[in-house]
């Protein structure tokens, strides 16, 4: 198969998702109990305003209308209005969806960048002391719960050493390149959080794939012709060992937006999780369905690009 | 070589200049505020919130961090006492014509940031809009009497009634914000115009939004324009930021690190003691003007025996659960829905159910039930609660926990805030519980929570002695006469057990030592940072 095929095909994959997204998105979201009219009714709201309130979300609708309108106005790249704010869905997301990638895909870069050397630390060191420490690490990793790790560091780093700031994304009254100074210490610790709770999965299943690829016969060989540890494991151990390791970043990055949305809320960061939350105990199905939207497209992207890079990785995958 | 390292500099200053064209730029020296009297602070008063500003639209506004940062734009007819009763704001004089007729007498002195007056067309136009569209919210909700408005000069306007009661006008004049007609007009229905600040935000208030950060700040500048409920006419802080920390626990760090200098929601219980004997914090005490309560289904056939509502009312400790859930922060009601902070109106003579198990299983027996052999009645009552609502879930066990003691078994159903809501709507509950922020007005309590067709009457009742007491006291405009009445309405309430009032709590509000001058205000809508209080705050090492 060539290469634009299997990129073809993998685009339809994902437009394919994406729709099953948007349609269990708009279903289940019109299953919760309650109304959106009900979630804003003050406490003396008549019936004839919580009814006339339905009629002005188009929630008086049957439910096949209110999807066809819904897709329809969705192919014109139009995701309808907020319930609550009375402004366009995606000027809403487009605010937050920024925060949410910057942050998400930094604690992925960290979580990779710190993940693999220490799992391919471990594996080199197979049984001894830093292999014990760095399955150890990757454990208790595993354990973290994003929020309590986020109180710990913004009391520790924020409120004692006063390192970095204890919430937003930025400084008001900063500016220029002062401005992105200022992103980036207000970022450390989220990401920092994020990267500690994410960091097991990388480092235990990079080190179980090395310690399997160091034990294949092509090293015994390259062992035999001469070649130093070192060249081995860099250069040819690890290349197959990062198969896995490259499928984890594609499965993970669900359960890092997932996580997005508790580290956004402990950090005050702006990001589009904190919006999500908010959008659900509103009852505010366009934000809902745009967020859902977004979200699913950038995880799909992000499959498919790990997709890509695993067939560059692996030809074998191409071809299958 | 060279040549390549020099393509390479040009390149990376090439993008260094993308970079901070990228970046915010600092806005020019003649924005809002310049034209300051030079007396005026030149402070920034940064207070927390925990949720962001839902929508800008103050006759929408459905959200707390809505209600603080629209307060400071668009002015209400009238403030509040700490006992309920309503003070001038706008309004200098309001009352009634005749019983369908009743007015306000505006202030002339106010003035629009972008240089329009306001006048009592923009008054009337506001409720005649608001009646006429419909929007979500508290206003629309008060104004169920009202026909229409009529500026009838330019600081006075009536309002025409389709049936008397003398409640509505300060109602109306308690909770709705005045917008500017010449702003909104444009735009449409009310009830759907976002106000967005698309072409800015105009403002009667002491300050005028001017920068919105989704998710993290909303920025208000000091107007030019006085504010004449301010002494001197000029608010003394410059700038007022609302910062959003959606988590409590990082809102209380962000205070004790100083990047915040008020803290606008009141602190949990469990947080008061601790930050009082943090240095740098002062801790401000607001009276509340809501209550929390059970109310027990009437439509359930046990509940609707009046002798099963006093067995569960005697059979919860309520001394225990202010002194250990609100740690001491709540006082007694006496049972009653006029609370003692009412003054005007609380009856002492109305006392607090007492907690006692034997008198419970007394009055089951009286109503025809009998204990099994450990002492349980056949009766399993399930009480609702939201999740969300951290007190109520803490005693919603204890209250268990003492009705089992009169053999009264009680089934715990804590629910997801919209569950609970749509489970409360189809009163699908034997025991509600919950609590409310604000009943200032207790003939509209009165009306809304035990009146046929209330929108909060959680126990369906319709007790026609009850209603005649409530319509009654809705059309007297004698004030003796109309406390009289609802009295005896309470004493009915509290004998009936149409409701269960467990407390009114105080709520406590964090700020920085470094800032004074806060005017305290009841409610936590209002508390320390109502337009009025935030105008009047200044630094203390600037005195």
């Amino acid at each position: 198969m060539s290469l634009t095929l299997f990129v073809l095909r993998r685009l339809g994959r994902g437009v394919l998702t994406i729709w099953f997204a948007v349609t269990v998105t708009f279903l289940l979201l019109r299953l919760l109990p309650g109304d959106p009219a009900l979630a804003v009714a003050s406490t003396n709201m008549t019936e004839e305003a919580r009814a006339a309130l339905l009629v002005q979300y188009g929630l008086d609708q049957p439910l096949p209308v209110q999807y066809v309108l819904y897709l329809g106005e969705l192919l014109q790249g139009n995701l309808g209005t907020s319930f609550t704010q009375s402004v366009p869905v995606l000027d809403v997301l487009l605010h937050r969806l920024p925060w949410t990638l910057l942050l998400t895909f930094t604690a992925l870069a960290l979580t990779v960048v710190v993940g693999v050397p220490l799992g391919a630390l471990a594996a080199s060191a197979k049984g001894r002391t830093w292999d014990r420490v760095v399955q150890v690490v990757g454990v208790t990793g595993q354990s973290l719960f994003v929020p309590s790790v986020g109180i710990v560091l913004l009391f520790l780093f924020g409120l004692a050493l006063g390192w970095f700031p204890i919430g937003g994304a930025y400084d008001q009254d900063v500016y220029g390149f002062e401005w992105y100074g200022s992103v980036l210490s207000h970022l450390v610790l989220p990401a920092l959080s994020l990267t500690l709770v994410q960091l097991g999965p990388y480092v235990l299943t990079m080190r179980a794939a090395l310690v399997d690829a160091l034990g294949d016969d092509y090293v015994t060989l390259a062992r035999a012709n001469g070649l130093s540890p070192r060249r081995i494991l860099w250069k040819h151990a690890l290349r197959n060992a990062l198969l896995p390791t490259t499928t984890l970043i594609g499965l993970q990055l669900g359960f890092l937006v997932g996580g997005a949305v508790l580290t956004e809320t402990v950090f005050a960061y702006p990001g589009i999780g904190r919006g999500i939350y908010e959008a659900v105990t509103q009852l505010d199905f366009p934000v809902l369905q745009g967020a859902f939207l977004l979200l699913a497209v950038t995880v799909v992207a992000a499959n498919m690009l790990t997709d890509i890079a695993y067939g560059f990785l692996d030809p074998r995958v191409k071809t299958s | 070589m060279k040549l390549r390292r020099l393509s390479l500099a040009a390149t990376a200053a090439a993008g260094a200049l993308a970079l901070a064209a990228c970046a915010p730029q600092a806005p020019s020296s003649d924005g809002e505020g310049s034209g300051a009297p030079a007396e005026a602070g030149d402070d920034t008063l940064t207070i927390a919130t925990t949720t962001d500003v839902v929508n800008y639209n103050p006759l929408i506004g459905n959200s707390r961090s809505d209600y603080w940062v629209t307060n400071l734009m668009y002015p209400h007819l009238l403030s509040i006492a700490d006992d309920g009763s309503k003070e001038a704001s706008l309004a200098t004089d309001w009352g009634y014509v005749d019983e369908t007729t009743g007015f306000y007498e505006i202030r002339d002195d106010f003035t629009w940031s972008d240089g329009e007056p306001l006048t009592a067309d923009d008054v009337a136009w506001t409720l005649n809009a608001v009646k006429q569209d419909a929007p979500a919210g508290t206003f629309y909700g008060q104004m169920g009497h009202v026909e229409s408005a009529e500026a009838v000069s330019p600081t006075r306007v009536e309002v025409t009634l389709t049936e008397p009661d003398t409640s509505v006008i300060e109602e109306i004049g308690f909770w709705g914000n005045i917008v500017p007609q010449h702003v909104f007009e444009p735009a449409g229905s009310v009830a759907e115009f976002a106000n967005d600040g698309e072409d800015g935000w105009v403002s009667a208030g002491p300050y005028v939004l001017t920068d919105v950060q989704a998710g993290q700040s909303y920025t208000l500048e000091r107007t030019e324009e006085p504010y004449p409920l301010v002494e001197g006419g000029t608010p003394v802080p410059a700038r007022v930021v609302y910062r959003v920390y959606p988590d409590v626990n990082t809102e209380i760090l962000a205070q004790q690190s100083g990047e915040v200098d008020v803290i606008a929601n009141a602190l949990p219980p469990a947080q008061v003691e601790q930050l009082r004997s943090t240095e740098g914090i002062e801790v401000a005490e607001v009276p509340g003007l809501g209550y929390a309560h059970m109310v027990y289904n009437m439509d359930q056939p046990d509940l609707a025996k009046t002798e099963v509502r006093q067995a569960l009312a005697h059979a919860a400790d309520y001394e225990t659960i202010r002194e250990v859930v609100l740690q001491g922060q709540a006082v007694s009601t006496g049972s009653s829905p006029l609370m003692p902070v009412l003054s005007q109106y609380h009856d002492d003579s109305l006392t607090e159910y007492e907690f006692d198990p034997e008198l419970s299983r007394s009055l089951m027996e009286d109503a025809g039930y009998e204990a099994d052999a450990d002492g349980m009645f056949p009766v399993t009552f399930r009480l609702l609660y939201s999740l969300q609502d951290s007190v109520t879930s803490q005693w919603a066990q204890l209250v268990k926990d003492s009705a089992a003691e009169a053999g009264i078994a009680i089934e715990l159903e804590g629910l997801e805030r919209n569950t609970y809501l749509a489970r409360t709507d189809e009163g699908d509950y034997d025991i509600y519980a919950g609590n409310f922020a604000i009943m200032d007005d207790p003939v509209t309590n009165f009306t809304l929570s035990y009146l046929p067709g209330g929108a909060i009457n959680y126990t369906h009742v319709d007790d026609p002695e009850l209603n005649d007491l409530v319509a009654q006291a809705a059309v007297t405009a004698d004030p003796d006469e109309k406390v009289a009445l609802m009295q005896e309405a309470a004493a009915l309430v509290h004998e009936q057990v149409y409701d269960n009032i467990m407390y009114t709590q105080n709520l406590y509000m964090a700020y920085s030592s470094d800032w004074d001058g806060f005017v305290v205000k009841p409610s936590e809508l209002l508390s320390i940072v109502s337009a009025q209080s935030i105008a009047s705050a200044h630094r203390v090492s600037g005195e």
